[in-house]
This record gives C-alpha cells, sequence and structure tokens, in this order.
C-alpha cells in the first residue's frame, strides 16, 4: 500500500523531482521520539491550572452565582466571573451570539460561567465544585424540527433560526409531474464527537511589555488572536498567539474553543502575574466543544422509469445547537450538495441552521457532506430499488459529467473524474458478482454491498475569501524554512507546501524546516480549515518560491555569466541546458546572496477568484473546483443480533494530483474509518439536553479491532486552481462510508434504517418489521 | 495527605521519589521526571495514550498510583531510540509518514516495540491486538500495523 | 481523587495464584486478568475464563486488572462475576480477626455494594472443578469489538450424566436478569435440569430466560433489544456447550 504506480509514472513522465513522490513528512521525527511538542508538555513549571465552572442545565436563568467559599480554599489565586472581563464578554465564530461567560442566562449544558485558578490542579477542581450557582430552569427545545414551530422555546431572542437559505433550479412541481416515480423519505443523523486525542489547552502569560502571549492547541492562530484582544479590551498587536504542536483537530479547535482556552487563560495571567494553563478534561472536552450538525433530511426525488431523475425537494434542517458557531456555513454546504452528485432539471432545496439548547455543533470534517451525502445516497439505492435497478447503473445514468449542470446550475468542467471513480471501485470491490451473489444468502449471517457516490466543493466557496500567505526563506546555512500560519495538526498539508517549494526551487525535501504559526511572525491567512491547505496555501507557497527562484537564478546567471532565463535548478545544482560548464551548487549562490545582502525571504500570497452565483436562488459558480469519489463498502451482517460487521471498504476519489502518495493515503485510510465510526458505532447522546456520555469508555469510536480490508484508488483529473491540478482531499474521505455501508446493510438485510448510526439494534428490529 | 517514598527505575535509571498517596504514575512520569512523551488523553484508561511498559507489559500509567510502581521497571518512548538510531518501529512509522498528529504515536511504539519484544513473527491479527488498547483518530490504523509488520521483518533479518 | 484511606495491595503477591488443589480451582483475588489469560483453555473452566478475559478491555486493562477488583465493583459492566457464577464459585475474605466464605451471590448485594466490612479483603473465589462432562461458554455483545462495556453478556454451564445425554447440573447467568447486578437465572436453570440435550430443551431454555428477564431501557439500548440480544446470546452460548460436550 505504497505510492500508487499511476501516480509514480505519471511524476516521472512530467519530470516532477518530489511533488508526487512520498517523500517523508518533515514534522514526524519529532513525535515518533516523544519529543514535548504539545501544549501541556511545554507549559511553564510555575503555570497556575485553571478550571472553568460550567452550566449543569440546558436552559436556564442564572440567579446568583457565589464564589465565596471557593475564594476561601486555601491555594486558590483568583475566581473570575464575567464582571471581571476588562474587554468584551464575547467568544464566538461567526454571530455575535455567545458570551465568554455566562451573565444571566445559559442556553446548554457546558457553558462556561465562572473560572478558578490554583497552583494545583486538585485545588482548582475542589474550588470549582465550591462556587455555587443558582439557576431558575427554563423549558427548553431539545430537537431542531421542534425549534422551527412558531410556538417553540426561544434559544435566542432573535429566534431559533440562526441560517436559512436555499436552491431553486427549475420548476420542481413541473419536475414531479414529469416523474414516473417519486418516493418520499426522512433521514437523521447524530451527533458525532470530533475525539482528537489531545483535549482542548490553552495558556498564555504577560510579557514583560504588557502585552500577552497565547499558546495553544488550534487550528487558526489568527481567530485566537482577534478573539483573546476583544476579550482583553486591547488591540490584536498586543496579543500574540503561537500554535502549538496539535494532537488532532478535525474542525473543533477552529471554532470557539481555543478562543475560549487561550482568553481565560489570558485573564487569569493578566490577574495573577503568573503564566496559567487551561487543560480540558476529556469529559469536560465532550460537553463543551463542538460537534458534528444533527440533521433530519427530507428528500422527496422524482425519476421516470428508465431511471432519469427530474425533480428533488429536500427539507435540510440542522441542530446547532445553543450558539450558532460554523453552522451558517456547514448548512450552506448541505444545502449545495443535498441532491447528491447527479443532473437534476428541477432542485428545489430549503436548509435551515436551528438552534436548540443541545450543546454546540460546528466545524467537523466534511462540514454537511456526510450528512447530505447519507440522505442522498441511501435515497438512490430506494430509488433504484423501486425501479428495481442495479444501484451502480441507476447513478451512471444520473451523474455529474463534463457538460452537466449542478444543482446550482453549475457547469461541471473536465476535471471531472466521478465516473471513473464509480467504475473503478465498481471494478475493484467486484460489484456487480457480489451484489448478486450476495442476494442470496441466506442463514444467520447475511453479507451486503452497498455504494455511493459524491462530490464536494473544494476550499471555502461562498463562504468568504479564501487566500492564503506563505512566507519561504533560506537560511545562510542553506536550510530553507516554510513560515505560515496554516496550521499543521495531523494532516502532512504544511509538509505538502514545502513539497511545493523544493519543486519550484529544485531542492530535496529533507533540506527545508517547517517554523512554528506565529501571529508575531506569520502573515495573517485565513483559516486552516476546509481542506485548503494545499489547493490555496499550496499556491502561495509556489509564488514565494517562484519569487525566490526568480532572485537565486539572477545571482547565478551573474556568477556563471549568462543570461539566467534559461537556468534550471534540480537535486541542488543550478545548470544551463546548452553546456555543461555551466552548472553551480544552490548552496554556493545562497552563500553569494547572503554576501551582496540579497534577501531570500519572501511571501506569496494567493487569492482564488470569488465565487459568483446569485444568492436568492443560489445559482451559479458556487466552488471553484470540485473533488469527486465513490465508496463501495461490503458487510456481513449477523441477523440475530443486528451487529454489523465491516469486511472491505474500496474508496476511489479523483484527487486532481496527488502530491504524496503515501500521505494521501493516511489521510484516505484515516478518514474512511471516523467515517465508519460515523456510519456504525458513535453517537454523542443527549438525554434531556444533557450529555449522557462524555467519556471515551461510553462513546465509541473505532478500534484496531474494528477496521475492515481497504483499498485505495486514486484517480486524476487536475483541477484549475490548485497546484499541480490538486483538489482537496483533507475532508472528503469522511463524505461516504456512512452512506456506503447503510446501503450494504440494506443490502444485506432487505431492510432500510433511515438513520445514523447503524446500531445493532435499529438492524435487528429493521429486520424483524420487515418479517 | 500521606507521603511515601517510592523507588522505580525508568529508562534504565533508579530514582527515589517522595509520592503523595493520590499520585498518578503518569504526574510522575511527567511531571516529576519530565517524561512528557507519556500523554494523558482521557484519564480514565480508555485511550491508551499514557501507556507505558511496566515489568515488560504495557499499561495504562493514568490507572496506576504512583505507589503501585514502586520496584517496578518502566519503559517509557524517552528511553526507545534515539535521534541518532532509532527503534525499528520507530524507523518504520517515518517511512512511512504513519504519524499524523502524533498523540498516539509514543504508546503505539511502545505497544510495538513490546510486542516484537515477546513476538518476533506476529501475524497482521496479532499486532492488531497488541495496540488494540491504544486510540487513534487520525490513521485508521493501517500504517501502524504495516510500520509493526515491517519493523518485525527488519529485527528478523539483522537477528539472522 | 477525594477519598480518606487509601491501602494499596497490589505487593500482596501471597494473593495471586491460580491452583487446582481437591477438586477445587482456587483464585487469588490479586490475580490479574492476564494471568487468567496466560492459563491454559483445555478444560471447562480454562475455556470459560478464556472467552471472557479474551473480550476484557484491551491488553493494557488486562494487565492490571484484578479478579478481586472485577468481583468487588459488583456491577453489570464486571465480566467477571457472571463467568464465576456459573461455575458456583464461592468467595473467602479476610479481616483481621479471621476469616469468612460464602457462596458469590451472597456476597453480591446490590450494584457497587458487597458484603465486604471496612477492615476486610476479598482474598480468593474459589469454585469445585467441573467434571469431564461439563462445558462453559461465556458470550458478550458490546458496541464495537474491545474496550466495551458488556451490552448484554450471558455465562453458561452445562454438565451431563456418562452418556452425555441428560442434563445433571445447568447454571446460566447474565450480566443483566432484573435489576443492576449481574443474576443467575435460577429458574431457567430449573427447567435445563434433567432434560435431554436436544433442540427442543435449548428452545424452551430461551423462552424461559425471555420470561425471566425484567430489563430496562436506558440511552444505549432498549429493554427489548436487551432481551433479544440476550437470548440470542444464551442459546449461542448453550450451542457452544452442548457441542464441547459431544466433541463437534
Amino acid at each position: 500500500m505504497t505510492e500508487t504506480e499511476l501516480v509514480r509514472k505519471l511524476r516521472e513522465a512530467e519530470g516532477l523531482a518530489v511533488i508526487g513522490k512520498s517523500v517523508q513528512r518533515l514534522d514526524s521525527l519529532d513525535k515518533i521520539l516523544g519529543v514535548p511538542l504539545y501544549t501541556s508538555d511545554i507549559a511553564p513549571k510555575d503555570a497556575v491550572r485553571v478550571k472553568v465552572v460550567r452550566s449543569t442545565v440546558p436552559h436556564a436563568l442564572i440567579k446568583r452565582i457565589d464564589t465565596q467559599s471557593a475564594k476561601q480554599v486555601p491555594g486558590v489565586v483568583v475566581v473570575l466571573t464575567a464582571q471581571d472581563i476588562p474587554g468584551i464578554n464575547e467568544a464566538y465564530s461567526l454571530l455575535p451570539d455567545r458570551p465568554l461567560l455566562a451573565t444571566t442566562k445559559v442556553r446548554c449544558q457546558g457553558e462556561a460561567v465562572a473560572v478558578v485558578a490554583a497552583g494545583d490542579l486538585e485545588i482548582a477542581e475542589e474550588a470549582a465544585d465550591r462556587v455555587s450557582v443558582e439557576y431558575e430552569r427554563l423549558p427548553a427545545v431539545l430537537s431542531p424540527v421542534e425549534a422551527m414551530r412558531t410556538d417553540s422555546v426561544r434559544v435566542h431572542d432573535s429566534g431559533n433560526v440562526a441560517k436559512y437559505l436555499k436552491v431553486r433550479k427549475g420548476d420542481v412541481k413541473e419536475g414531479f409531474r414529469q416523474a414516473d416515480v417519486t418516493i418520499e423519505n426522512t433521514y437523521k443523523t447524530q451527533f458525532q464527537d470530533p475525539t482528537a486525542l489531545e483535549p482542548e489547552v490553552g495558556m498564555a502569560w504577560v510579557e514583560k511589555d504588557g502585552s500577552v502571549t497565547c499558546v495553544g492547541s488550534m487550528q487558526t492562530p489568527f481567530y485566537v488572536q482577534t478573539g483573546v484582544a476583544k476579550v482583553l479590551g486591547v488591540s490584536p498587536d498586543r496579543v500574540r498567539v503561537i500554535q502549538a504542536t496539535t494532537g488532532g483537530a478535525f474542525g473543533p479547535k477552529s471554532d470557539e474553543m481555543p478562543i475560549d482556552t487561550c482568553a481565560i487563560s489570558a485573564l487569569v495571567a493578566q490577574k495573577t502575574g503568573k503564566p496559567a494553563i487551561l487543560a480540558y478534561s476529556r469529559h469536560e472536552s465532550m460537553i463543551a466543544h463542538t460537534k458534528r450538525h444533527p440533521f433530519v433530511i427530507t428528500l422527496k426525488t422524482g425519476a421516470k422509469n428508465d431511471g432519469h431523475l427530474t425533480a428533488s425537494e429536500a427539507l435540510v434542517v440542522s441542530d446547532t445547537g445553543a450558539y450558532a458557531s460554523l453552522g451558517p456555513l456547514v448548512i450552506i454546504r448541505a444545502c449545495f450538495h443535498a441532491t447528491g452528485p447527479y443532473v437534476i432539471p428541477h432542485v428545489k432545496t430549503d436548509a435551515y441552521c436551528m438552534y436548540t439548547n443541545n450543546t454546540m455543533a460546528g466545524s467537523f470534517r466534511g462540514f454537511g457532506s456526510p450528512q447530505v451525502h447519507f440522505a442522498a445516497e441511501c435515497q438512490m439505492d430506494e430509488l433504484a430499488k423501486k425501479l428495481d435497478m442495479d444501484p451502480l447503473d441507476l447513478r451512471l445514468k444520473n451523474m455529474l459529467r463534463p457538460g452537466t449542470l449542478t444543482a446550482t446550475s453549475q457547469p461541471v468542467d473536465d476535471a471531472c473524474g466521478l465516473e471513473e471513480c464509480a467504475t473503478r471501485a465498481g471494478e475493484a470491490s467486484n460489484w456487480r458478482t457480489k451484489r448478486l451473489e450476495f442476494s442470496g444468502d441466506r442463514g444467520t449471517f447475511r453479507r451486503g454491498i452497498g455504494i455511493a457516490l459524491m462530490y464536494h466543493g473544494n476550499s471555502l466557496g461562498p463562504e468568504g475569501n479564501d487566500y492564503a500567505a506563505v512566507q519561504i526563506l533560506i537560511k545562510p546555512d542553506g536550510k530553507v524554512v516554510v513560515r505560515t500560519a496554516l496550521t499543521e495538526y495531523g494532516t502532512g498539508a504544511i509538509s505538502g507546501l514545502a513539497q511545493m517549494a523544493a519543486e519550484t526551487l529544485g531542492l530535496p525535501i529533507d533540506q527545508f524546516e517547517l517554523d512554528r504559526p506565529d501571529t508575531a511572525s506569520c502573515q495573517e491567512t485565513g483559516p486552516t480549515v476546509a481542506s485548503r491547505v494545499i489547493v490555496i496555501g499550496g499556491r502561495a507557497a509556489q509564488l514565494a518560491a517562484q519569487k525566490l527562484k526568480d532572485k537565486i537564478l539572477t545571482v547565478a546567471g551573474d556568477l556563471l555569466h549568462c543570461n539566467p532565463s534559461r537556468l534550471t535548478t534540480r537535486d541542488g545544482l543550478i545548470r544551463h541546458p546548452d553546456d555543461p560548464g555551466w552548472t553551480i551548487s544552490f548552496e554556493k549562490v545562497v552563500e553569494e546572496c547572503h554576501k551582496r545582502h540579497v534577501s531570500l525571504t519572501e511571501t506569496g500570497f494567493y487569492m482564488a477568484p470569488k465565487c459568483e452565483f446569485d444568492p436568492e436562488n443560489s445559482q451559479g459558480t458556487t466552488y471553484q473546483q470540485y473533488t469527486y469519489g465513490a465508496v463501495v463498502a461490503e458487510v456481513e451482517v449477523d441477523t440475530e443480533l443486528g451487529v454489523v460487521k465491516p469486511v472491505k471498504i474500496t474508496v476511489a476519489y479523483d484527487v486532481g494530483r496527488a502530491i504524496n502518495p503515501l500521505s494521501l493515503e493516511g489521510q484516505i485510510e484515516g478518514g474512511t474509518i471516523q467515517a465508519l465510526g460515523y456510519g456504525l458505532m458513535e453517537q454523542l447522546i443527549h438525554v434531556d439536553g444533557i450529555v449522557a456520555n462524555p467519556t471515551l469508555g461510553d462513546y465509541y469510536i473505532p478500534t484496531s479491532l474494528d477496521i475492515p480490508e481497504i483499498q485505495t484508488i486514486i484517480v486524476e483529473y487536475p483541477g484549475t486552481v490548485g497546484p499541480y491540478g490538486a483538489k482537496a482531499m483533507g475532508e472528503p474521505p469522511v463524505d461516504l462510508p456512512a452512506a456506503a455501508l447503510a446501503n450494504a446493510v440494506a443490502h444485506a438485510t432487505g431492510s432500510r434504517i433511515f438513520d445514523l448510526p447503524l446500531t445493532a439494534e435499529k438492524v435487528l428490529f429493521a429486520i424483524k418489521q420487515k418479517r | 495527605m500521606a507521603r511515601h517514598l517510592v523507588k522505580l527505575n525508568v529508562n534504565g535509571k533508579d530514582h527515589a521519589l517522595v509520592v503523595e498517596s493520590t499520585e498518578r504514575l503518569l504526574d510522575v512520569l511527567r511531571d516529576r521526571l519530565n517524561m512528557k512523551g507519556v500523554k494523558e488523553g482521557c484519564g480514565t484508561g480508555d485511550c491508551g495514550t499514557c501507556a507505558v511498559i511496566m515489568d515488560g507489559r504495557l499499561v495504562n500509567s493514568c490507572l496506576m498510583l504512583a505507589v503501585q510502581a514502586r520496584d517496578k521497571r518502566i519503559v517509557t518512548i524517552e528511553g526507545v531510540g534515539t535521534r541518532e538510531r532509532l527503534h525499528p518501529v520507530q524507523k518504520a512509522l517515518m517511512k512511512y509518514n504513519a504519524a499524523q498528529c502524533g498523540f498516539c504515536i509514543p504508546a503505539i511504539v511502545l505497544a510495538g516495540k513490546n510486542l516484537l519484544d515477546y513476538n518476533p513473527a506476529p501475524s497482521r491479527d496479532e499486532i492488531k491486538q497488541a495496540i488494540s488498547g491504544v486510540l487513534c483518530r487520525c490513521t485508521g490504523y493501517y500504517k501502524l500495523i504495516e510500520a509493526i509488520q515491517e519493523a518485525a521483518k527488519e529485527i528478523r533479518e539483522v537477528s539472522v | 481523587m477525594s477519598v480518606g484511606n487509601l491501602v494499596d495491595l497490589s505487593g500482596l503477591s501471597e494473593l495471586r495464584y491460580v491452583k487446582r488443589e481437591n477438586g477445587k480451582i482456587r483464585v487469588g483475588a490479586l490475580t490479574t486478568i492476564a494471568d487468567l489469560e496466560a492459563q491454559p483453555n483445555d478444560t471447562a473452566w480454562g475455556k470459560i475464563l478464556n472467552d471472557a478475559v479474551r473480550k476484557f478491555g484491551s491488553p493494557n486493562i488486562r494487565t492490571v486488572a484484578t479478579v478481586g477488583g472485577n468481583i468487588c465493583a459488583a456491577s453489570s459492566s464486571e465480566d467477571l462475576i457472571p463467568v464465576f457464577l456459573v461455575l458456583d464459585a464461592r468467595v473467602r475474605t479476610i479481616r483481621k480477626s479471621g476469616t469468612r466464605e460464602m457462596p458469590l451471590q451472597e456476597f453480591l448485594i446490590e450494584k457497587r455494594r458487597t458484603a465486604l466490612y471496612g477492615d476486610e479483603i476479598l482474598a480468593e473465589v474459589s469454585f469445585p472443578e467441573p467434571s469431564a462432562h461439563a462445558a462453559c461458554s461465556f458470550q458478550k455483545l458490546g458496541m464495537r469489538n474491545t474496550l466495551i462495556l458488556a451490552l448484554v453478556s450471558v455465562a453458561a454451564l452445562l454438565e451431563t450424566d456418562n452418556a452425555r445425554s441428560k442434563i445433571t447440573r445447568a447454571r446460566v447467568a447474565l450480566n443483566r436478569l432484573k435489576g443492576k447486578i449481574p443474576q443467575r437465572a435460577e429458574s431457567v436453570e430449573k427447567q435445563l435440569l434433567g432434560q435431554k440435550l436436544d433442540e427442543e430443551t435449548v428452545d424452551s431454555a430461551v423462552k424461559r430466560l425471555g420470561d425471566e428477564l425484567a430489563l430496562t431501557s436506558d440511552y444505549r439500548a432498549s429493554a427489548d433489544y436487551r432481551r433479544e440480544a440476550a437470548k440470542v446470546l444464551f442459546r449461542r452460548a448453550l450451542m457452544d456447550c452442548w457441542h464441547s460436550i459431544v466433541g463437534k
């Protein structure tokens, strides 16, 4: 399972030295040696430990907060409430709906109400227990559908709709008139916890000049800088934020939590004059941080007898919990992708992001796409069943191809590998044979095979300005530093930026180093989200490297007494194609540059073209390019217990260009298993608004004993935006496995489950009801 | 709170420490002996990122009191391989770009090393069993398993 | 963590043993799950212990978790309790003033409460060695393949006459029967006694168990599902025993 033959051959044919090669990641060694890297590892010994007092009820007025007995616990250095906030008591991502510390009301369990700090964590915990909060409970709204009712409890004064948008294409009434067959179903998905292995943590200290420095586990240092500055009531240049090595993120560490951990630590640091560290316990983390939005999706689909889709009508509703976080953007992606990757002339989608008194939902790898693809792909199979068609054939009939239009009427360009993904996944998984063979299974253990297809609009699309800044600098010793506020948290993408620069500069990858993301030394660069580091960051890295290359070659030309315009650089040597005598080492030229005081520090800035579309009906270019994929899942169902055993998952993705096949496989494999958990075993359950299972002993993510066989197929249809045609691949691997598993289970059992996860109980009762 | 003198051997070096009754082995290793490679991912024994080798077996240090470690021989990631000479499991993890966020990696290395110390030719299933007490959210486990398999091969070839 | 007095027993190596003596198997309370894993599984009791420990926690947990710890935790998550119940286990406790012995059932009072006095420790669990015509089985269902709390777990022991046709002893225990603690399904055991080892016997025993179960629903699973799963696991446990006895 190393570099695919195809990719390697392509790269060699193009003469690329580093791109497309499975070079080693630059951040591996320290991690593998266990060097102290993560925030808790590098905390100063004299840091005070911070503990947050959190709400224990889903919706209530705060009548009184009594901190007296907490203050009296020996060893407590400070107890804070909202009154102690010097700046503005706000910590939100998009909508100004969330305070840092609650004042008169709490809207979900786990809201921060007070803060305690002590030299010893146990003392801080004891004191936190002694803070007494008097609540006057309010009725709570706990489902997004209920939240839509006009008589529903209001989570915010402005009402329960955090965001609404729609897609209108053609005329669905006409579309359904044309349909020979119409089906309608409602699908539900659950809260999924990100379960990064490192819980949230942030620390802060006050510098001699009174400014504050924060270090933490996060995805977006500049968001944290803005957030902390607001709370402290200072200008952002008085707050420095450094991302420490981050032990997994998946989205939520770009939302509110890093602002909370750093701002709260900063407050404590300011009040005590000592460094302060706030490290969440796992229990606290699972209650407080953002999770994947649960969705309720009602899909009505019409098709002709020959299988051609004529109409899609969708009501897409998400539960964003008490505070919107990134909900208003998640619902946009969900709304635009709700039909699945198919050509449908008449589309009507209404999408609502609803407030409830559940805990917050926000960014999480996939960002609405896994949810809508679960619904859309189950629906395709239900339609196939009604039409008595093979599910792959039905998809081949309707899938997006170059020249066709998406649900937002965006023309699909030639960089569309969906069909190849579908057919190759079908072949590799032995689809047709197994579909037939498994249908004959009788007895206790029944096998099933299911397929799902997706498309994933790349990067931010309609969500905002899509830009990145990457600085490359060459040190006197020849080492090349990549410096950016785009962050590494496991994806390997930042090493990918070094690969871009290595290719442009003609240097081996082991000459590169990654600098630490630091607001003091890096240019603002937008968030590290939406799988955009390679696609957008990569362009910026190339621009920076190109500027450096131009400088280097100019000096090289001078040293060689030749025209620099035809000089090439590869493997650390600068050569002229005409004369082997005109050769000089890169190292020598760098030395000369430093002698001549030629600055070898360049910043590349890239901004993607804006997506132009009609915001009323969501028609137009909603994303600059798309990643496509197909997943086939094979299962064996124990029909007496309902237990689903995943046997094999075959995935095929059109990645545009594989920059580092090994790292890419790692992302694909990891995403597949994260989605397998989503499909089969993960559910963060709220009972009356209280999280019932906020522990890893009761919330189950896949272990090494739960993984099936996996086969990865990489397909390349180079896109127009990313370097070398690369497409976003951080998130797409989580879009489909749950849907494919659901379809496989339906095949095995003959009955459909309309909600995730596919627990044994649901499977068993679906089987029994069918009988 | 009572205090106890505990002698333990960590990565080949003897230590004598005065610990409190409720101090966990995890806290002693991280805070007193500066072994920051031992992580706290959950504190309830469910994630395994705190795992260390104690008297030849993998244990979750968050579930052990420091006093329970008296007279034991403990190996942490700091005692496995060096920058100049990586353990075969570490070498293989590098080769496969298997470390993503890295948080589970110290425990995975220890689990892999411990397995290979006892079983130089483990099957894929045995490798999966050996790491089944360590959760990973990034890799899906595949490259971790391959790395351990490759390390086993290297160890066998070297010893021939 | 806030406790009164904490006494660490882990150094008491004299309580860590698995011995075969005078037709009894004696297991010291500080025997770890890993110690049990190392026991040969070619006997009925060795097999059921093996069935249970293979699905117990993770390797990291098995190294330190003990038999005594499992039993004294007294909850439906403790897999060894149903196993020892079907083995007709007795426990021995020790305090300064002497020792006590009682059946395991008596020792377990309710969820998280045993018969231990404040100055007493559990020293040993022992059970009569099952005869050559006995077989045991442990079945467990959780939400994934390892590191799971049992949603449902079933332990069974069947002993037959020399002809291997009639059941002379039957023991059945589940992690939950009527409450929140493992219990023996005594009416099912009575029903099995004296029956022939055949399909009809298995069917009626499964039905009887279904009638005796009084489970509750919670956010993890409904009572209905737990009952269905318990019946299936019980059937599988009986079939497993049957096959072992008949030597398939």
